[in-house]
């Protein structure tokens, strides 16, 4: 081996440092109609560095088929990665041999790095190969282990690139299980791929080694959950999410805000799986950490400021957005759990009630040993701020008021936190899904709750929060918010109507019901109806036209539409004839719509079947009412 | 029209129209001389565009003109054309036609103003290319009665297709493109934008009513450079495996698709988890794409504004 302080090793490692700098820096100022100037220059000097290596071993005199103290190097293995062993044959990794192997070896990891950098991929694939092949004659050790596992994941990215998502799966997984084995054998901080050609001076910290050693394996991590990804495996998939997230946390790799998001974003997949614990868990630890990313500047340094204003903007834009995750964490926990407990019209089944209660208190204790083995988040720092988070809110399933509400608190506090920076005059959109979500709460809220009457004035909330909205906005640009209000404030006021009724203990007939009864049943009534007709008219051309053929978007909340239009209208009280003569025809009118779109359009039926087959029923029994009350109307004249 | 490596989609919507999500499926044909390229034909259509311009003026159209392909492959030139008459591009062809229109007017209670801005998104900021002294980006901002909107947006008078060309110009100097050479330009876009505004006032009632319309000509240039120029691969499609750690992200996103889209209903899917909002170009333009985010042709909607009616709103 030549010695380290001789003029042509310093000329090797000189080389070496130009052509990272080549590479890494001098190749952004590459013009575009050349950009790969910098790139094709280090890889002359790369390829001189070989040579100068290859010449040191004729040099020396020690050929690699040579004997070296006994030790024979493995015979050819096939290198698609499958090969695991690499922990007990061949050189030692701090032999003179294995010590030339892994400096040929990394400078075949740069060769190949150079040639997929310049979309040459074969190439850098040979190169990447040849460096596998030259470490596999080694033993895993800190001199060659950091090469070994970049290599792997260079391979990896490479086969995926090809769309052999198997073939970069069994590299990246040899790569996942050479770290864990040189963790548990070994250990110490390994050589990083750019001593090969340093001075003594310039070595790095043991500390600086393992960092980097440790973002090579969080790399490996990374890809691994990309493949997983693209085979299809969620599942695992998070999992490896998760996992990359918690070493960035452990190594403090991350830049707050982004990590808070990127944790946020996770629970979302944890909610729509439902997971709640560890979706209350991400989002626990994205507020904590979003918290690491500092003050918001004020408002006068904003104003002074490009910078400031940016940052303000961008640090209340992330918060808000946490808190927004927090909302549908809350709802949908909320609403799963409505599922879980409602009887088949909809009210809250007391049994089943009893059953997931008893089931509950079996439950808690898992829930200590589960924590125990999911992944948790976190520093010393941190673990108990995001422990004390979780605290504040329910991960398993409300199963009465009292917990209902305390979800809905929690989920309406973040509201109230997401509506400061999301308002309505520059966030539209934002703010109104927002009240949405926060009308939701209401209404899952609802359903928890005995008293008839609390429960209307759940609904009057949702009215009144969103109806003055729905007048408000722009009618062009904003139609298909409007359509979701007019639906939603429609089935609210219809829901407020039955609420009515069902107090005022209403038998068969209406006679027993009081005027101020009556009203307040008949407003609830006309308004719902005037909701789904809102709707319905604003599917309507500008010249007030109906569409012959509804469009597949609409098509179902159109047919339920003219069908409760149709209900609503055979349900308002009169003691009127003219009036109730008129309620009637209007709604024969809307259930002959939809039978007559059905036969029409028969591919339309799927969509409504229900209310198709009640309105064919009706379509047959109210012409006959409304023939009997002419009767009556004759007669009385 | 220029050579076959230009595309040009065009969409045009007639003024007061209600129609919003289907906007962005069909396309629909003038009458009379005129035929328009089906966005999904763009390929072979882009060679036989015309458009018959008078129809312009008895109606307020939007038009949002989007036109992909790779910087000199002649692209200005079907947008722009060359001064030689019969080279006009398309922008010309449609101004000459405005501005006989306004030049024409004898009528006092009617007025014209045509107004210009020119913005450019880059890395999901929006940077006003008609204000050199501009430092920062702008703000995408909605509103409730005006809708989505840039905020501070320079809006310059024009009163002929010089002004209109010369802005153009010194806005193509103020890119990124053209103030960074090394910057691979492949993601920012170009938003054009041009509104006519035709005041009219009601002698008896003392109201104005105004018409606005607009043509934005949108200019996504970078989108084939990127391929070429051999950026390294931020992209998620297919088996790629994205190298850099700042798309853990998009990938987590991805997941959480990945696993309500199973559900049936898009309402299951709405309230289940927030969008990753990652294109701010999109979100201006959707004002009537609803909750798809993958159209490409978007149509602005007309605003017919009558201030007695906007006054008592606001």
């Amino acid at each position: 081996m030549a010695s380290v302080n001789s003029d042509e090793w310093r000329a090797i490692c000189d080389k070496f440092t130009n052509a990272q700098n080549l590479t890494d820096v001098e190749s952004r100022n590459d013009p575009e109609n050349d950009p790969y100037r910098s790139k094709y220059k280090a890889r002359e000097l790369l390829r001189e560095i070989y040579c100068s290596l290859k010449s040191f071993d004729a040099g020396e005199g020690e050929e690699e088929s040579g004997g070296e103290s006994g030790e024979q190097p493995p015979t050819e293995q096939p290198v698609d990665g499958q090969r695991e062993d690499g922990f007990g044959q061949g050189f030692s990794g701090d032999s003179p041999a294995g010590m030339r192997a892994a400096k040929l070896g990394a400078v075949e990891y740069y060769l190949g790095v150079n040639h997929v950098d310049t979309e040459e991929l074969s190439a850098g694939q040979e190169h990447l190969m040849n460096c596998m092949k030259l470490l596999e004659r080694c033993r895993v050790s800190s001199e060659n282990v950091s090469l070994f596992i970049h290599v792997k994941n260079q391979l990896g990215i490479l086969w995926a690139g090809r769309d052999e998502t198997e073939m970069a799966q069994g590299f990246l997984e040899t790569a996942e299980s050479m770290y864990q084995r040189y963790m548990k054998e070994d250990g110490s901080p390994p050589t990083d791929m750019t001593e090969y050609f340093t001075s003594e001076e310039n070595l790095l910290t043991h500390q600086e080694r393992t960092k980097r050693f440790e973002l090579a394996y969080t790399h490996t991590m990374y890809y691994l959950a990309q493949v997983y990804k693209n085979l299809g495996q969620t599942e695992r998939a998070a999992t490896y999410c998760h996992s990359t997230l918690q070493r960035q946390l452990q190594l403090n790799q991350f830049s707050p805000m982004e990590w808070a998001l990127n944790a946020a974003t996770l629970s979302q997949y944890y909610i729509t799986k439902g997971r709640y614990m560890e979706g209350r868990h991400c989002l626990s630890a994205a507020t904590v950490i979003s918290g690491l990313a500092g003050e918001v500047p004020s408002e006068a340094a904003a104003q002074e400021s490009e910078t400031e204003s940016e940052r303000r903007e961008h640090l209340r834009q992330k918060r808000a957005e946490i808190a927004r995750c927090w909302i549908k964490y809350c709802l949908n926990l909320l609403q799963d759990s409505k599922k879980l407990l409602e009887d088949n019209i909809g009210e809250l089944d007391t049994d089943r009630q009893d059953e997931l209660k008893r089931a509950r208190r079996r439950e808690e204790e898992e829930e200590e040993k589960g924590r125990k083995s999911a992944l948790l988040f976190g520093s010393e720092d941190t673990f108990d701020s995001i422990a004390s988070l979780e605290e504040k809110v329910l991960c398993l399933f409300p199963l009465d008021f009292t917990e209902a509400r305390s979800v809905f608190l929690v989920g309406q506090n973040y509201v109230t936190q997401a509506k400061e920076y999301f308002q309505m005059d520059g966030y539209v959109t934002d703010h109104i899904e927002i009240l949405q979500d926060h009308s939701s709460l209401f209404r899952a809220l609802a359903f928890f709750e005995e008293d008839l009457e609390r429960r209307c004035k759940m609904h009057k909330r949702r009215v009144d929060m969103l109806e003055p909205i729905c007048n408000d906005l722009n009618s062009q640009y904003y139609l298909l918010i409007r359509r979701q209000l007019m639906f939603e404030l429609a089935e609210t006021y219809n829901e407020m109507m039955d609420l009515k009724l069902t107090l005022a203990n209403r038998q068969a007939d209406t006679q027993s019901l009081d005027n101020h009864t009556i009203k307040k049943f008949n407003n609830l009534c006309s308004a719902s109806a005037k909701y789904f007709q809102m709707f319905l008219d604003s599917l309507c051309s500008p010249e007030g036209k109906f569409p012959e053929v509804l469009e597949e978007e609409v098509l179902r909340p159109a047919l339920v539409a003219r069908f409760r239009v149709a209900r609503l209208h055979s349900r308002l009280i009169s003691s009127v004839p003219p009036i109730q003569l008129e309620n009637l025809n209007r709604s024969l009118e809307n259930y002959k719509y939809v039978v007559q779109y059905c036969e029409a359009h028969p591919e339309a039926a799927g969509a409504a079947e229900t209310e198709l087959e009640l309105s064919k029923e009706m379509v047959g029994l109210l012409p006959l009412k409304i023939n009997r009350l002419k009767a009556r109307m004759a007669a009385n004249n | 029209m220029a050579g076959a490596s230009v595309k040009v989609a065009v969409r045009v919507r007639p003024f007061n129209s209600r129609e919003t999500g289907r906007n962005a499926k069909c396309v629909i044909q003038m009458q009379g001389n005129t035929t328009i390229s089906n966005p999904k034909q763009a390929k072979d259509g882009a060679k036989n565009f015309t458009f018959d311009y008078s129809y312009w003026s008895h109606t307020t159209y939007n038009v949002c003109i989007f036109a992909y392909g790779q910087t000199g492959a002649g692209k200005s030139y079907t947008m722009m054309g060359k001064q030689e008459p019969g080279q006009e591009g398309i922008i010309p062809q449609l101004c000459e036609d405005l501005f006989q229109r306004t030049g024409e007017n004898t009528d006092p209670d009617l007025t014209y103003s045509v107004e210009v801005s020119y913005m450019e998104i880059y890395c999901e900021r929006v940077r006003d290319l008609l204000n050199p002294k501009s430092q920062g980006t702008l703000r995408v901002r909605e509103h409730p009665i005006l809708g989505p909107y840039v905020e501070d947006l320079s809006k310059l008078a024009v009163t002929g297709f010089t002004d209109i060309r010369d802005l153009m110009d010194a806005g193509n100097k103020a890119t990124v493109a053209a103030t960074n050479m090394n910057e691979t330009s492949s993601r920012s876009h170009a938003v054009f934008t041009i509104v006519f505004t035709q005041k009219r006032r009601d002698q008896m009632t003392s109201l104005d009513t105004e018409k606005v319309s607009k043509i934005s000509l949108v200019d996504l240039a970078g989108s084939e450079r990127a391929d070429s120029s051999g950026a390294k691969g931020t992209r998620l499609k297919g088996a790629n495996i994205n190298k850099s750690l700042t798309t853990l992200g998009k990938v987590i996103s991805a997941l959480a698709e990945m696993v309500s889209h199973p559900q049936q209903s898009s309402k299951k899917r709405r309230s289940d988890f927030i969008p990753y909002r990652d294109s701010v170009l999109t979100w201006l333009l959707k004002e009537n794409l609803g909750n798809s985010r993958t159209a490409m042709i978007a149509a602005l909607s007309p605003a017919d504004i009558n201030y007695e009616e906007t006054l008592s709103t606001l």
